[in-house]
């Protein structure tokens, strides 16, 4: 099997991509954007658009073919050469650009996997790359490693609501004191930020309201039940239906931002620094 | 604006017959709310409070701070609004706006009100026949500091001005901040290149607005014939800093009315003049003499951001002007209606213009027989003058500060008598306007002179006094 890499000219995360190859005798052609690979990556990007993201900022490199597959960004490239595709859930295309990266949800991915996780977040460390990571509470034993590693540079944590609705909120149950488990780690990144976002949910009895304020008051409570602190940056999102990956949600009508002022002044009752911010991403 | 270093302070002047009686509320820092009548005697004393500003409700209630943030580290911030009775008992409090941690001391909420708040039942916050403001209950408007970063602005940590409205039972129930509107507000690229470099820094942050007051439209007759800028609950306020007094949809946030930053831009902006380090933009309540006008204590001073000019080396605050003007416009027109400024208050311009003139805080308050109350701050004066410009009334603020000594007044307000049912309508006596040509103070010798010589080939009086070293204006 003959594997392509496609890199651009100054590309740090190109480097750091080949570095693990070579690292694990891996062999390639390299075509570089800016060189003699521009016909062919422009062919290849004809051929295969749809599978290549692109954004305001162009096309991000590296990309990676083995003739079938395509992945691209340095993190799911090493991540697929370390476990193949068991890391899905784990990671995902980054959006911070230099020496920041993310793309890492600690609690989406299969916790027996966690070492491929550990692997790709390792070299992206010794390469001195900035982790951003994202948990909403589950697969606390692996945040906790890490911590201790010394992998994440910054944890930004969704809490979804009360422990009871984390299910209707997630798909997924949550035992209470592995959320607390997660709360009370993210405290000790060097840099870190709780969330929630006000977002509309099947009730038990199938109606669909939002999140009370009251509800949010309880979620700011276990934050404080957790951290011991009540000054944790905590930020409550407005919920958007345009970005939802929810179809029964895409309908509900988006709440006005002053309507979030009752939510910041309950959960403010627990978590002084709450503010309200943007909707959400 | 100058004193002699030896002046009277109390009550100076007063015609009961002319005035439109009642206590004047004003707050002396270091002192408290002072609750003064007609004739100067204080009546009421609430002991330290802060007040930015003290207002009165009827029956006797004061709302006012109970603290002000230590300035090492906030500019301007009162640590709460209260309402406090007549025996100083809080029955309505709000702090809850931003919790604070400034170093050394204890971590706390704060309200970080500054310069105004209104209560709702009355639009501006002074006396309306008609339009008396809630004590137990309502909503409150607060103007509040927020502190953010705004690269369009200024690559620099902002101190921004917030307006809040809270119910009674404190929870905030709307918001708006004031940078979320720059791209509104028109300003020229001369001058948002000075506010990029120098947007007015403080202790903490830069005051590139800096709203001295706050108020809602109330019902109008502009809003009447369907011209909705004018909205009755629309917010007017004003910026020093920037020279800016504006309107807000309270729906959207966005600005309908304003005049300012520029006033070259139109003949009716030329027209009305330039307006400099404002205060107290408001709209005459419905059911006073001249309701639906805009009065606007014109500070002059420095204001405003553009061009560097030999006053203004950065282009900070380069607008200039040494003497002030309360002045009375038309919204629709921007003509204006009735205006007091060195002129009329019988002043040489501009040689002694700056005899009426505060450089900062003041403000001006419509009474039902339509004088005017004007606050000129500075020099701790407050004067009731008649729609012909008579001083009807004047006071001195007799205290001087410890931490600032001069004796400033922030804003001042008239009141009922009704509004205070706990003391007893006062005895009005007259104060005759005291020659002043004849006005000793002990040991000083009387006026006139007992030794004259004739001096052969004087003039006995000219016709050409008038011709100064500088032009009277106008010539």
């Amino acid at each position: 099997m003959t594997y392509e890499m496609f890199t651009s000219t100054g590309c740090a995360r190109c480097k750091i991509t080949k570095q693990y190859l070579k690292a694990n005798d891996i062999p390639y052609v390299e075509h570089d954007f800016n060189g003699e690979g521009k016909e062919a990556f422009a062919g290849f990007y004809k051929a295969n658009r749809k599978n290549i993201f692109r954004d305001q900022d162009g096309v991000e490199f590296p990309v990676f073919t083995d003739g079938n597959v395509i992945k691209q960004g340095v993190s799911i490239i090493i991540g697929h050469f370390a476990s193949g595709d068991s890391l899905t859930g784990f990671i995902s295309r980054s959006s911070l650009h230099g020496e920041w990266i993310d793309g890492f949800n600690v609690s989406d991915g299969n916790p027996d996997q966690a070492e491929g996780l550990l692997t790709v977040l390792s070299h992206l460390k010794k390469h001195n790359l900035k982790i951003q990571l994202n948990s909403y509470g589950p697969n606390a034993d692996l945040l906790e490693k890490i911590l201790k590693q010394g992998l994440g540079d910054r944890l930004i944590m969704e809490i979804k609501g009360p422990v009871g609705l984390y299910a209707a909120l997630s798909g997924n149950k949550i035992d209470k004191e592995e959320l607390i488990k997660s709360i009370r780690l993210a405290n000790q990144f060097p840099e870190f930020e709780l969330f929630t976002t006000i977002t509309p949910l099947v009730r038990a009895n199938g109606s669909v309201d939002f999140l009370t304020p009251e509800e949010i008051g309880e979620t700011a409570k276990l934050i404080e039940e957790a951290s011991h602190s009540k000054k944790n940056p905590y930020l409550l999102k407005v919920f958007d239906p345009e970005t939802t990956d929810k179809d029964e949600f895409k309908s509900v009508e988006s709440m006005a931002t002053s309507s979030m002022f009752k939510y910041r002044t309950q959960a403010r009752r627990y978590q002084v620094m709450t503010e309200i911010g943007n909707k959400e991403t | 604006m100058t004193y002699p270093s030896v002046h009277p302070t109390g009550a100076t002047i007063y015609n009961p017959d002319k005035c439109w009686n009642g206590y004047t509320l004003f707050n002396v820092r270091g002192y408290g709310a002072l609750l003064v009548n007609m004739n100067g005697g204080e009546v009421k004393l609430w002991e330290n409070m802060f007040g930015f500003p003290n207002k009165l409700l009827p029956g006797g209630y004061l709302l006012g701070s109970r603290g002000e943030r230590n300035t090492k580290y906030g500019t301007q911030d009162m640590l709460d609004l209260v309402q406090v009775d007549w025996d100083g008992k809080v029955v309505w409090k709000f702090d809850e706006y931003e919790y604070i941690e400034d170093p050394g001391e204890d971590g706390r909420w704060m309200a970080r009100q500054h310069h105004d708040y209104q209560r709702e039942g009355n639009s501006v916050g002074y006396y309306t026949p008609g339009m008396d403001p809630k004590v137990d209950g309502g909503n409150t408007l607060i103007l509040c500091h927020k502190n953010l970063e705004n690269p369009q602005i200024s690559d620099k940590k902002l101190l921004d001005d917030v307006i809040i409205e809270v119910n009674w039972e404190g929870d905030i129930v709307w918001e708006w901040v004031c940078s979320d509107h720059f791209e509104e507000l028109g300003f020229s690229e001369e001058a948002k290149n000075a506010m990029c470099r120098h947007p007015a820094i403080r202790q903490n942050g830069g005051d590139w607005m800096h709203i001295n007051s706050m108020s809602t439209l109330g019902p109008n007759k502009w809003h009447d014939a369907g011209d909705e800028r004018f909205h009755p609950d629309n917010i007017i306020w004003d910026g020093r800093n920037t020279n800016i007094s504006a309107i807000i949809d309270k729906k959207t946030g966005n600005i309908v009315w304003q005049i300012g930053p520029e006033f070259n831009a139109t003949p009716e902006l030329k027209k009305l003049g330039w307006i400099i380090g404002q205060h107290h933009a408001h709209m005459i309540p419905r059911g006073l003499p001249g309701e639906g006008n805009i009065m606007i204590f014109d500070n002059g001073g420095w204001g405003g951001y553009g061009a560097p000019n030999p006053g203004s080396p950065t282009g900070e605050r380069n607008a200039l002007r040494d003497y002030s003007r309360v002045i009375e416009i038309d919204p629709t027109t921007l003509e204006i209606i009735w205006q007091y400024g060195p002129a009329e208050a019988g002043l040489v311009q501009p040689m002694d213009a700056n005899r009426f003139y505060s450089p900062f805080i003041s403000s001006a308050q419509r009474l039902p027989n339509g004088n005017t109350l004007i606050c000129e701050g500075s020099g701790g004066r407050l004067i009731e003058v008649t729609p012909e410009h008579e001083i009807v009334w004047e006071y001195i603020n007799p205290y001087i500060s410890m931490e600032l000594p001069f004796n400033m007044v922030y804003r001042a307000y008239r009141v009922p008598y009704e509004w205070v049912p706990q003391l007893e309508k006062p005895e009005e006596q007259a104060i005759e306007r005291v020659e002043i040509q004849n006005f000793r103070v002990p040991g000083a010798q009387q006026l006139g002179c007992s030794n004259k010589t004739p001096v052969e080939g004087t003039q006995e009086s000219t016709e050409y006094g008038d011709n100064l070293c500088v032009a009277m204006t106008p010539e």
